[in-house]
């Protein structure tokens, strides 16, 4: 756990960088609207969750914030800079985006070069790109692969070499798609460690995941997404309690909101200790305890 | 997205009935007739009597003539540019500036294009009229191997799916901070960390599949059988025989005629 | 049905034993689910169970490894191919490629055991109905949905009648959609008793509902075997890298808080949980 000292990566010194989604549609070319009208406005330092089925419009609403998908109507905004005008590269020292699927991202030998590889395109030099890339790897207990060829490491492993690839480039905006994909329970406890970390540096942490209680517990803001749509957009703890709302985008409730539902407690709970006070409370009131 | 059988056009004819084998056949005869009997026309004679009419009945006529075209042009043109006016002597037809167009050459270029021609439509009408898993079906009855048809087959429909794989890791790239737009040598240079990622992942991807067949027993020996049911009758096979033995013949008979001469003189 | 004895593998280059000195008895029609940190060699074990280990990534075996009364280490992969089925993780790299339609994909391993036609498109009706896949029969393989290919994949090997199916992480790459129809066939699979099965699964909530019994791995080892009401509620998953199910945390939690004085079982699922908190 020596790792977790080192210094985290820091933050670009872009300064608060808010996203602007306005009225966005987007149609594929073959035909298919995966976006209807979606509107967002993401504060710098806000930690957000988009869920919903597959086919729901998460993905294309996360490639528009980076400028890999352009608006067929409406605007994305980040920071000042409109996504249309400014290429996906430019926008990529704004917005890190880690793919859900790790071997399509990794590009070189050795999982040194592969989080060196973010900071080189964005022209940092050597000296700067050792040291984003120690911090990086630290964060996600990789330190000692360096030297691995990442071919050689798990598909969990993998996953987090992608993650640091992209917290080596100190975005001040992050996104994670699917990103416990895979991982046990020691690797849910790193990622969700850098997640609090990167909310306490004041950076934007945006991801797409349909680990609801991976969601639960990071992500203080939830969007439910179904048909294109914006279904829901609110508090976490708010949103993940609307069970039939979830359920009309195939979405279940985390299994503490479940097991508070089923058990008619006032109040769903988010953490397994506010879990025991709402029960606590509960009791006191009922005289059961 | 529905079955999709390559180059296969799905029509009700009696050519697509018709068992793969027989069509090989057909096809090897017309294709020996068209290569081996001289004459500068013989490779057209046969595709308007041998190709046109049985891609009519199998209603695949105009993918036949367009598709053929677009294969064949690209040949005719540079054999006609090359053989027409390079031709090293011979009777000059037209003179143009420096080149003068050949007779010989002119004829050459012709029939070479009619061959390639005969070539491209041999193979677009056995496409079009016959199911991939039924010709590999065939062909393993005919002994081909099994892993020769799990080739084929797979790569039918392995390779679609690379493009798609290929956009999300030009993404990815792009993601952090690769610049793919703009000038051709900075598109060449971004392609370069698209193939690595794209080849390691197909291994694993591939030793994952080997491993699916051994499962399924792809690998283990003895008779094997078949879902897919070829529908043959005793006068296609007898016909396939005739066929063969006519294209034998043809074949046979011109490296007599060829040879013939030198000998009896 | 499975009879492992002090194996011992070494992964070609590795120093570090994947599975060290296991010893494994599973009965016939026993559903036994295998869990585990990563790493800890719950893969491994499926491979080994399925002959892949060592035959396909070579690397160095020691110990007995009897599976369906076949000795693997002695035997080919083509020799064992009918008599263990395994179904892995990424659910489109199962699918062979070399057939068009999901009634095609499924003769494909029957064709090559040489199962006569009548009996094989019996059998082939049967199992699409049982992995719900009749109304997807004539649909191409690689225009499903992950859940539905992973369905068809567990189907395919199934088909077969393999006296032992082994299943490596199954829904680790499915959406919770998918997830729900591979377990139903789970489950369908578990109340029939036909087949010996072993699951290496993360999700404990649902090891809990159909498995007759769960095996920890940590560091290649068995370090906890059990009935699951035993295994997936006690103290010690957490040292083995291992996440309770929120319901036995939120039990366990309760306890401490005083909430609750018993020691009745700690619940794994929901229904043990409301029935707990009632």
């Amino acid at each position: 756990m020596k790792n977790a000292q080192r210094p985290t990566p820091n933050a670009t010194p872009a300064g608060p960088m808010p996203i602007t989604v306005e009225d966005v549609s987007f149609t594929y070319p073959s035909g298919t609207h995966a976006l209807r009208g979606v509107s967002l406005r993401i504060a710098p330092g806000e930690a957000m969750a988009i869920v919903g089925e597959n086919g729901a419009g998460k993905t294309t609403l996360v490639k528009h914030l980076n400028g890999l998908l352009k608006p067929s109507q409406g605007r994305v905004l980040v920071g000042d800079w409109d996504t249309r005008e400014h290429s996906v590269a430019k926008t990529a020292a704004r917005v890190g985006y880690v793919f859900q699927n790790p071997d399509d991202q990794i590009v070189e030998r050795t999982v040194g070069d592969e989080v060196g590889f973010g900071p080189k395109q964005l022209g940092r030099t050597e000296a700067e790109r050792a040291a984003d890339v120690a911090a990086a790897l630290a964060l996600v207990e990789l330190s000692d692969y360096a030297k691995t060829h990442p071919y050689d490491l798990t598909t969990a492993q993998r996953k987090l070499v992608t993650l640091a690839s992209v917290l080596a480039m100190r975005t001040p905006i992050l996104i994670f798609d699917e990103p416990t994909m895979g991982q046990d329970a020691r690797g849910l406890a790193l990622i969700g460690g850098i997640v609090e970390r990167l909310k306490g540096e004041g950076r934007t942490v945006l991801t797409i995941t349909h680990d609801i209680d991976f969601c639960a517990a990071h992500f203080g803001r939830v969007v439910v997404m179904a048909d294109g749509q914006v279904l829901a957009d609110g508090a976490a703890a708010d949103v993940l309690a609307r069970a039939e709302l979830l359920a009309t985008t195939n979405v279940e409730p985390p299994q503490l909101v479940r097991l508070a539902q089923a058990l008619r407690l006032p109040r769903a709970a988010l953490t397994v200790d506010g879990f025991v006070e709402t029960l606590q409370g509960s009791r006191g009131a009922g005289g059961q305890g | 997205m529905t079955v999709n059988y390559g180059l296969y056009v799905p029509k009700q004819s009696g050519i697509h009935s018709l068992h793969p084998l027989t069509k090989l056949a057909y096809l090897g005869f017309c294709l020996a007739v068209s290569w081996v009997i001289p004459g500068t026309w013989t490779p057209y004679l046969v595709f308007l009597l041998g190709i046109v009419p049985l891609s009519a009945l199998g209603q695949v006529l105009p993918n036949i003539l367009s598709g053929a075209f677009k294969a064949v042009l690209p040949f005719a043109i540079s054999l006609f540019v090359v053989q027409g006016f390079f031709w090293p002597e011979g009777t000059v037809l037209q003179q143009i500036g420096p080149f003068s167009l050949k007779e010989e050459g002119l004829f050459f270029a012709i029939r070479g294009a009619g061959r390639i021609l005969m070539a491209v439509s041999t193979f677009l009408l056995l496409s079009y009229t016959t199911r991939p898993d039924e010709l590999t079906l065939a062909l393993g009855q005919l002994g081909v191997p099994n892993s020769i048809a799990y080739v084929i087959l797979s790569t039918l429909q392995i390779i679609p799916r690379f493009q798609t794989k290929a956009t999300t890791i030009l993404d990815a790239q792009r993601s952090r901070g690769l610049e793919t737009e703009g000038s051709l040598r900075v598109r060449a240079r971004a392609l370069l960390p698209l193939v690595l990622p794209l080849l390691l992942s197909s291994i694993v991807d591939i030793e994952e599949r080997a491993i699916a067949l051994e499962v399924r027993a792809f690998g283990r020996q003895g008779p094997k059988t078949s879902l897919l049911v070829l529908h043959d009758t005793p006068w296609q096979r007898l016909l396939r025989w005739l066929l063969l033995l006519a294209a034998l013949g043809v074949i046979v008979w011109r490296i007599y005629a060829a040879l013939a001469p030198r000998f009896l003189s | 049905m499975i009879h492992l004895r002090d194996v011992t593998y070494f992964y070609p280059r590795a120093t570090v034993p994947a599975l060290a000195g296991l010893s494994l008895d599973v009965p016939a029609g026993q559903f036994c689910a295998v869990i585990g940190a990563n790493g800890a060699g719950k893969s491994t074990l499926c491979y080994t169970l399925a002959g892949f280990v060592p035959h396909f990534y070579r690397g160095k075996l020691t110990g007995q490894v009897e599976v369906a009364g076949v000795d693997v280490p002695a035997a080919s992969l083509a020799a064992i191919a009918g008599q263990v089925g395994l179904v892995f993780a990424n659910p489109f790299n199962q699918i062979t490629g070399a057939r068009f339609t999901v009634r095609e994909e499924i003769a494909f391993g029957l064709e090559n055991l040489g199962v006569p036609l009548d009996e094989m498109r019996a059998r082939i009706d049967d199992i699409l109905s049982f992995a719900k896949l009749t109304e997807l029969a004539e649909r191409s393989p690689f225009a499903l949905s992950g859940g539905q290919q992973q369905r068809l994949a567990i189907a395919s090997v199934l088909v077969m009648r393999p006296p032992l199916v082994v299943l490596d992480e199954p829904t680790s790459q499915l959406d919770p959609i998918g997830s729900k129809e591979v377990f139903a066939v789970l489950r369908d699979l578990a109340a029939t008793d036909e087949a010996t099965v072993v699951l290496a699964e993360q999700k404990l909530e649902w090891v809990a509902v159909f498995a007759d019994r769960v095996i920890v791995l940590h560091e290649g080892r068995i370090v906890a075997d059990g009935p699951p009401g035993d295994v997936l509620a006690s103290g010690d998953l957490t040292q083995y890298g291992l996440q309770p199910t929120r319901y036995t945390q939120a039990a366990r939690a309760a306890l401490a808080a005083g909430l609750r004085r018993d020691s009745a079982e700690l619940p794994v699922t929901l229904e043990e949980a409301v029935e707990y908190f009632k």
